[in-house]
């Protein structure tokens, strides 16, 4: 995936730029709007995080300026927590955004959504090392022993086996598994994958679910 | 002074000058007019007494011969330059006219032979120079002369004269009552207002310093009283607000030490030496989970401070109570049953609210009541749908808290426990945002803490009741 930054501030650029690097996309970094804006005409990206607040010419003339000759994804990053801003931004085209500050984990997630070719195609089966989810019959099996799940354990057992590899941040466990859109202050989606945990790995010796610490959870067959 | 403000003392002050003006002319022009009439009357009965004079003079046949052989005699007996008498007999010359001043003689007209006269025979008519002239003729049969008929008139100059002096007195006056009374208006008004210049002085000098200054009240006059009362009670409340504020900003500032203090310290302890990748990674999340409170109670700070009700509002949807209670017990089930509690849902209606506030607000209260239920009791959400709303309702058991306490839980940053054990999960500020969602939905929220059982209860109107 090839990803454009456009960011002025220092340490943020740096860390997007590594950060997305590490998980093994090809990104490019612009440190104003008008080198962005170049770039992002220049090149072919698959999608374009923008800084709103910028020097010279900010992430909004940016965006008004891509829209008449791109149509490519655009998620912008504000620091303005605003009804307005998020309207503004996404009447000017913008596809998505996060306001600062956001998980890294969740700006991956984001962009991986926005880059997502076409609707998913919703797997029937799916099968992760021994453990066996039918998702139409809603039947989790594991090493041939069934596995008995609540409604939310399975919502959120399946939220983790499609998103098999990527480290999911607790808001984003929280809004897809319970629609709960909103930090809340309690550690319910500790509580709740350490409930998945006893079920599903526990009984186990290869361990799907992992803690990544400081950001969340990791569903794979490696830890 | 512009026109669209004009002055209080200019407009008292031409008012009661235009009164004063307007008062006095009107009893000038009635005494003036009462004088006026008098004078007519007066000078009227004169000309009628003239020529009932000259009729029992020219009976005396003596009179006839001397006005006949010494007219000269009669020129002066007027003695006035304005007054003019005629006698003749129709038809013949006249016996004798008397008219220093050269004025024209009015036409004699036909009366009554021999009639008494009364004022109402007099007859007034213009001159050309606009003086009023008076006249009056009779008739009569002398036994000399046969018919013989009189006119006496005159011109009323003194009259006029005497008027216009008596007008001008009385223009004069009232002008000079008005503007005296304007400046006594001026005056009057100006010490009137002294007590609000004093109020405007003293309202001057309260700053955000010394909100605790009240307007006095003391020697203002009754009038300013609502007005000093009023604005007595808006200092109230804005300084009852400012000390709010301050207590935020310094309860914020207190808050965000310990997560600072944690980040700085634990970071500088562990850059005192090399360390194990380990040692680095666990610092890194602890940062991680510090730097995770900090934006959260920005976020909330934030919310908080954004009291923006039209855009909250617009977004309100009817949604069934009974589906939010539900997901809310999906939600904490298993965080209660980690603390031992079992949620229970009861009821059903709908809540005309903007989705995510209201599911924050629930969520709010349900783990506070997690927070602090007892283990083995029951955690019950309930709705109470009614005409003008729904009341949701979430009650667990534990410990009672004290009614000192009750009315304050929903400040922000206020703990019962002022030990505050500070725990990861709290910040002293979810039932504010609670009590912030309600206000914003025009509707109510309220605590009860009896014999264990503490009971939150939040209302929203009904979609017809809330406009």
């Amino acid at each position: 995936m090839n990803i454009l930054v456009i960011e002025d501030e220092p340490k943020a650029g740096n860390y997007l730029l590594n950060g997305l690097q590490e998980l093994g996309y090809s990104v490019s970094l612009a440190r104003d709007g008008v080198d962005g804006l170049h770039l992002a005409l220049e090149s072919a990206f698959d999608v374009i995080v923008l800084d709103v607040m910028m020097p010279k010419m900010d992430g909004w003339e940016v965006l008004r300026r891509l829209r008449k000759e791109s149509d490519t994804p655009v998620l912008f990053l504000t620091a303005r927590d605003d009804i307005a801003d998020r309207i503004k931004g996404l009447e000017l085209g913008a596809d998505d955004y996060l306001v600062k500050p956001f998980s890294f984990a969740e700006l991956v997630a984001r962009l991986r959504t926005l880059t997502r070719r076409g609707p998913s195609r919703e797997e029937e089966q799916l099968q992760i090392a021994d453990l066996r989810i039918n998702v139409l019959k809603r039947r989790v099996t594991r090493d041939q022993t069934r596995i008995t799940l609540t409604n939310k354990e399975f919502a959120l057992l399946h939220l983790f086996a499609t998103h098999q590899g990527q480290v999911l941040s607790r808001s984003m466990i929280a809004s897809r598994v319970w629609d709960m859109n909103f930090d809340s202050d309690t550690n319910v989606v500790d509580v709740a994958v350490r409930r998945l945990r006893l079920k599903i790995d526990d009984p186990f010796t290869l361990k799907l679910i992992h803690s990544v610490r400081g950001i969340g959870y990791q569903f794979d067959t490696q830890a | 002074m512009s026109l669209a403000r004009p002055s209080l003392t200019l407009r008292l002050a031409l008012i009661f000058a235009l009164l004063a003006f307007l008062c006095l002319a009107c009893l000038g022009v009635a005494l003036y007019q009462g004088l006026e009439r008098e004078l007519i009357r007066r000078d009227d009965a004169a000309l009628i007494s003239r020529v009932e004079q000259m009729r029992s003079f020219l009976s005396d046949s003596n009179t006839v011969e001397l006005i006949k052989s010494k007219p000269a005699l009669f020129q002066n007996m007027l003695g006035n330059r304005e007054a003019i008498l005629s006698i003749g007999v129709p038809g013949q010359p006249q016996l004798l006219t008397v008219n220093p001043g050269h004025l024209r003689m009015p036409p004699v007209t036909a009366t009554a032979l021999n009639q008494p006269l009364a004022l109402d025979d007099v007859r007034h008519v213009q001159q050309i120079d606009g003086v009023p002239f008076a006249f009056v003729s009779a008739a009569f049969s002398s036994s000399e002369l046969g018919t013989v008929q009189i006119l006496a008139g005159r011109l009323m100059t003194e009259r006029t004269a005497v008027l216009a002096g008596y007008r001008l007195r009385v223009y004069l006056l009232a002008t000079a009552a008005a503007l005296l009374l304007a400046l006594c208006g001026c005056l009057l008004v100006h010490r009137g207002l002294l007590p609000l210049r004093r109020l405007a002085r003293h309202a001057h000098g309260i700053g955000v310093g010394n909100l605790a200054d009240r307007l006095d009240s003391q020697d203002a006059p009754r009038e300013l009283m609502p007005m000093i009362d009023a604005f007595n009670t808006m200092l109230e409340r804005l300084s009852r607000g400012f000390v709010q504020l301050g207590q935020v900003s310094t309860d914020m500032a207190h808050e965000l030490r310990t997560p600072i203090n944690n980040l700085l310290g634990e970071t500088q302890v562990a850059l005192q030496q090399d360390r194990t990748l380990e040692n680095y990674q666990t610092l890194l999340a602890s940062n991680v989970e510090e730097l995770e409170r900090l934006a959260r109670m920005l976020d909330n700070m934030l919310f908080l401070a954004r009291t923006d009700p039209a855009s909250a509002l617009s977004q309100r949807q009817e949604l069934s109570a009974a589906d939010e209670t539900e997901r809310m017990a999906d939600y904490f089930e298993g965080l209660a049953a980690d603390a031992g509690m079992l949620i229970s849902t009861q009821g059903d209606g709908l809540i005309w609210a903007e989705p995510m506030l209201l599911r924050r607000a629930i969520a709010n209260l349900c783990s506070n009541a997690i927070k602090y239920g007892a283990p083995d009791t029951e955690l019950l959400i309930q709705v109470l749908a009614s005409p003008d709303g729904t009341t949701l309702a979430v009650q667990n058991q534990g410990m009672t808290i004290a009614p000192e306490h009750l009315a304050r839980l929903f400040e922000r940053f206020y703990r019962v426990d002022e030990s505050r054990q500070r725990s990861t999960e709290s910040n002293g500020l979810g039932l504010s945002i609670v009590a912030t969602i309600m206000r914003l939905h025009n509707g109510r929220y309220g605590v009860t803490s009896e014999q264990g059982l503490t009971r939150f209860e939040i209302f929203f109107p009904a979609r017809s009741a809330a406009g």
